[in-house]
């Protein structure tokens, strides 16, 4: 923290008045915490909530632990008067829509497990906001991302996991835009989760004792089956029904009622009865069928990633840290660039590689890039 | 920082000697229907106030009736005439405060039929339509004295005569016009008007009915024998009192004169700001300027500059203004008045609307404008980079 109150000063020193944060409030303790810490270290702090999905339609018991609802965005609020902030509710519920909740119906409906916080922070919060940012005059944008601004090797600022390995988020963050990094603050990616409600509640924040948000804010308690089944036409549903086959073999185990209900590495709810344990294998698309089989078949070595992006230069054939889905540790692999994008070469077998999810690049604690998972 | 307040149509600061008239009386307490000690002084409260508020309008006491609010004041016409007249044919404008446009939207639905009269993009009303429509089976017709986005002033006067010749009565939403224009409620000839106290200096939650004498008169809501009957309820005590408090220092202070004053001196205001906005910064058109207006209102519509955006940045700075109606911010429709009047949603979503107040000066119009020329330069230079994902280029529906 003393560090951060010399880079006010600094600014302070060289432009004559306080550096200006935007902070992205979800109403949640992670960006309560970011935003008070700010507050703490002197900057001029401007709050804002991206009201992203129309709450009306999410039942308001759903509220805690969900970033969607009306009852957040008082929270927010409420932390934000609590702090002395001027606070803004940005409608953003037609680009997300489109940015994010249609991209995540059709990932599914392509026998895919889609990602949608990154097509959030992508064009919600990383241009978006970044615009409102400028637009209000801002020096920065901060967010309660447990990620870490830090020098790269070059001198830039550059993102790094946040000392919270469990908590990490950067996986979501590979879509940024290098040339916005500088322009980032992560106030709480020194922290863990712990210490962030322990200062919380120091500070008399309603938001110290709420859930933390788990899963996908616009799906809730739900559930994906269901949530997609509220926002697609039966129709287009029964279109994606077929069969369970075994793999290798090709003995057919039943039906099923639509692809959107399985993802890759999936062991539960195939409604089968049978003695093994059995796992999603593989989704054909082209007659909806969902391969199943043993654990065995789940691991393989190589990983196509297509719209690769860099935050740093990255050598064809490096080596680098790659996390395939969040929270789960980075794995080895060599980097080659290839006409779609690239391929990725595991030096040891990866489980369950989901078309749809990101492939994410480290080296070592930086950020370096990502891309998608591809059949 | 240095707080203007540049918003007086959506509300108005508590005036000065107001404030310490309410200080004063903290410790009123007693229930205005009692007939104790302790009621009395209520009682006398709120007679005191009916009496100034009724000497300023230059109408009887009589005529009178307190509410929560010009809406309820409004509520209360509209809906009691629906259920009372035997004529279900009711008229009003088009630019009119939610609470005429959607009172009326709910009796269309159980039955009335509803005109509503165009207004256009430079403020006038259409008298042609209105003559049109206006028939013997006309049973009410509500417009505005004055419009709360445009400042613009309709012709009342002739409205209501030409109301009252084919039977119909006539209703004013006066809430804008009161403390800020010039008007006598007998020369209008309405048989009712809406005023609240928020917007002329005093206290929110309070507002008064004028209903004529002779006019049907009929209780929206049933209750008590407050009000002679006509609104039920244990009034709201200190908001009258600092309603008839500010009516009785503006009498004080010379009365219809004081306003006619005040109106004068905010209109050089006004202009300056106008002229200086102008010339200062370009792609800026004014709404509905070159008609009746009231002289603290300015509407303005400024390329390529997101007025919420705007009113953001402005608010960091410590200025108060608005982009539409207060009660639809925050909402990301533009101003529906605005989009009644003809202007096009880009328009409406680029307007600014500054108003001016009793206490406002030439020191904070200069201040208010040349921060203004900075913030509308900074959002233009962001206005055309592009997003990465531009709602302007994808197809209205999605693809599932």
């Amino acid at each position: 923290m003393q560090k951060a109150s010399e880079t006010v000063q600094k600014f302070q020193d060289q432009f004559g008045r306080k550096p200006r944060a935007l902070v992205a409030m979800s109403g949640g303790v992670d960006s309560s915490a970011a935003a008070s810490l700010l507050v703490d270290q002197g900057y001029d702090v401007v709050g804002a909530t991206m009201q992203v999905w129309d709450y009306s339609q999410c039942d308001v018991t759903e509220g805690n632990g969900t970033c969607c609802s009306s009852l957040d965005v008082d929270d927010a609020r409420s932390v934000a008067d609590h702090l002395g902030i001027p606070f803004y509710v940005l409608n953003c519920e037609a680009k997300f829509k489109h940015a994010v909740i249609e991209p995540f119906l059709k990932a599914y409906l392509e026998g895919q497990t889609p990602l949608p916080c990154v097509n959030c922070n992508t064009y919600l919060k990383f241009d978006h906001l970044i615009r409102k940012m400028k637009e209000l005059e801002c020096d920065y944008l901060a967010t309660g991302h447990y990620a870490q601004i830090l020098a790269g090797h070059d001198g830039r600022p550059a993102i790094f996991t946040s000392t919270d390995d469990w908590k990490d988020q950067t996986y979501f963050l590979f879509t940024i835009d290098p040339e916005v990094v500088p322009k980032l603050l992560f106030p709480i990616g020194h922290m863990k989760k712990p210490d962030v409600r322990i200062y919380c509640e120091e500070k008399g924040l309603v938001t110290a004792k709420k859930k933390d948000s788990t899963g996908i804010c616009f799906v809730g308690d739900m559930g994906y089956g269901k949530f997609i089944e509220s926002q697609v036409s039966p129709e287009i549903l029964k279109a994606k029904s077929g069969l369970i086959k075994r793999y290798p073999s090709g003995l057919v185990m039943g039906p099923h009622t639509g692809i959107h209900h399985f993802t890759i590495g999936q062991g539960k709810g195939l409604g089968l009865t049978h003695h093994e344990k059995l796992f999603v294998l593989k989704v054909d698309l082209q007659d909806n069928t969902v391969w199943v089989g043993d654990e065995e078949y789940l691991y393989s070595k190589d990983v196509e990633v297509i719209e690769p992006q860099f935050l740093s230069t990255v050598e064809d054939g490096e080596v680098l840290g790659v996390k395939i889905r969040y929270q789960q540790k980075s794995s080895q692999a060599q980097v080659h660039r290839t006409a779609t994008g690239l391929r990725l070469e595991f030096l040891e077998k990866q489980r369950a590689v989901t078309p749809g999810q990101a492939a994410v690049f480290y080296r070592e604690k930086q950020l370096v890039g990502g891309g998608w998972i591809t059949l | 920082m240095n707080f203007i307040y540049l918003d007086h149509n959506a509300t108005t600061p508590i005036f000065p000697e107001t404030q310490k008239f309410m200080g004063a009386h903290l410790d009123i307490f007693g229930n205005p229907s009692s007939i104790h000690w302790a009621g009395r002084k209520s009682k006398a409260l709120i007679r005191e106030s009916r009496i100034s508020i009724a000497q300023f309008l230059k109408v009887s006491p009589l005529e009178i009736i307190f509410s929560s609010g010009a809406s309820e004041a409004s509520n209360t016409v509209i809906k009691t005439t629906f259920l009372h007249s035997l004529k279900k044919h009711f008229m009003c404008s088009t630019v009119e405060h939610p609470s005429v446009i959607k009172t009326m939207q709910y009796i269309q639905s159980l039955g009335a039929k509803v005109d509503f009269i165009p207004v256009s993009r430079e403020g006038l009303i259409d008298l042609e339509f209105y003559k049109k429509n206006l028939t013997t089976e006309t049973a009410l017709v509500s417009v505005m004295l004055a419009n709360n986005e445009t400042g613009s002033l309709f012709p009342i006067q002739e409205m209501a005569q030409m109301a009252h010749a084919k039977g119909a009565l006539f209703h004013t939403d006066a809430v804008q016009a009161l403390g800020k224009h010039v008007f006598s409620l007998i020369e209008l000839g309405v048989d009712y008007a809406s005023f609240s106290a928020h917007k002329f200096y005093a206290m929110k939650g309070s507002g008064i009915l004028y209903s004529k004498k002779g006019a049907p008169q009929i209780s929206l809501i049933h209750g008590g024998a407050q009000e002679r009957h006509r609104r039920g309820g244990t009034e709201n005590l200190l908001g009258l009192a600092s309603f008839g408090e500010v009516a009785r220092q503006v009498i004080e202070k010379g009365g219809i004169d004081f306003i006619q004053k005040k109106s004068e001196e905010i209109k050089i205001l006004r202009d300056h700001l106008e002229n200086r906005i102008l010339k200062e910064i370009s792609h800026v058109k004014l709404t509905a300027s070159e008609n009746p207006r009231l002289t603290n209102t300015s509407s303005l519509i400024l390329d390529q500059v997101d007025g919420e955006t705007l009113l953001m940045n402005l608010d960091i700075k410590g200025y108060a203004v608005s982009t539409g109606a207060a009660c639809s911010s925050g909402n990301p429709e533009p101003s529906p008045v605005l989009l009644a009047m003809g202007l096009t949603r880009e328009e409406a979503q680029t307007s600014l609307r500054i108003s001016l107040g009793w206490e406002n000066s030439l020191k904070e119009v200069d201040q208010f404008i040349d921060d203004l020329k900075i913030s509308v330069q900074k959002i233009r230079d962001i206005a055309n980079s592009p997003y990465k994902f531009d709602l302007k280029l994808m197809s209205p529906v999605g693809e599932v």
